[in-house]
């Protein structure tokens, strides 16, 4: 059995020894014309996502009270709460802008307060309230 | 002088009443030495929930913007005077700004907790609450008996 064994090893021996000459020779002059020594290399992380913006930040929009259409869209249909930061996807600022604006429109009687304008009710939706980013406080 | 706008809900009425009273409102603002710089008309609404003022409930409201420049000492009166109108039914007063230089911070909000800076400040100030604990094998540092 043992014999075998050996016999086995030895056949196999050859053919792997000759299949790794090969590809280190493919590789080998690459590595040397980049860099001499075994030093890493400076590159920049490849893997590194692209930077994350909101929807109002890309298209550069700033609220404003007036524009009941879009602030609308940041509002519960069901009780005209504002929806929040986990929700929306907005940054910060975005964010504590929009609910600023929200609170003015509503103050002015410019939007309602317990639901959503119903001839907005149809308008495209921008966000998933039901997939928030991080879960929900309820 | 900054910039102000006011945003105006009048009652529902006819054209000429309508006039009279914008023409009302407008040189209010000129006689306490203001700027008008632009007047808006939203159009007639059904306004979005009934309000009830000077004794009466409304539901329908005529809609505009004034944009004016005035002293800040006259804003406050301004706003009394409106107040006592019986024409009108809601008025606010906003600080015309320039908006903010905003650089999204959205990356940096959607990172894991450890990187976020605001959840290391969190954990750098309850490290910090934390009560010292004497350390009983240690060389003193203090607490040699009678406690
Ligand atoms: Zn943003």
């Amino acid at each position: 059995m043992s014999f075998r064994i050996i016999s086995s090893l030895i056949q196999k021996g050859p053919i792997r020894i000759l299949a790794r000459t090969e590809s280190t020779a493919a590789i080998t002059p690459t590595i040397a014309n980049s860099a001499q020594s075994d030093e890493p290399i400076d590159i920049t992380n490849p893997f590194e996502k692209d930077r994350a913006q909101c929807i109002l930040c890309r298209s550069n929009i700033t609220p404003n009270y007036k524009n009941v259409k879009l602030l609308s869209q940041f509002q519960s249909p069901y009780t005209g709460r504002i929806y929040g930061r986990h929700i929306t996807g907005l940054c910060k600022a975005k964010q504590e802008q929009v609910e600023k604006e929200i609170i003015k429109a509503q103050n002015c009687a410019l939007m309602p307060t317990y639901h959503k304008s119903v001839e907005f009710l149809q308008d495209p939706k921008l966000f998933d309230p039901e997939r928030p980013i991080r879960p929900h406080k309820y | 002088m900054p910039s102000y706008e006011l945003a105006l809900v009048l009652r529902q009425m006819a054209r000429p009443e309508l006039v009279s009273t914008l023409k009302r409102t407008a040189e209010s603002i000129l006689d306490k030495g203001g700027i008008i710089r632009k007047i808006e008309n939203m159009g007639q609404q059904n306004l979005p929930y009934k309000i009830s003022v000077h004794g009466q409930v409304h539901k329908v409201g005529n809609m505009f913007t004034i944009e004016f420049d005035s002293a800040p000492t006259q804003i406050d009166d301004l706003a009394e005077e409106y107040s006592r109108d019986i024409d009108i039914i809601r008025k606010n007063i906003f600080k015309v700004e320039q908006p903010p230089e905003i650089k999204c911070t959205l990356h940096e909000e959607l990172l894991p907790p450890a990187y976020r800076k605001e959840v290391q400040e969190m954990v750098r100030i309850g490290q910090k609450k934390q009560k010292k604990k004497f350390n009983y094998n240690s060389g003193l540092d203090y607490y040699p008996f009678q406690k």
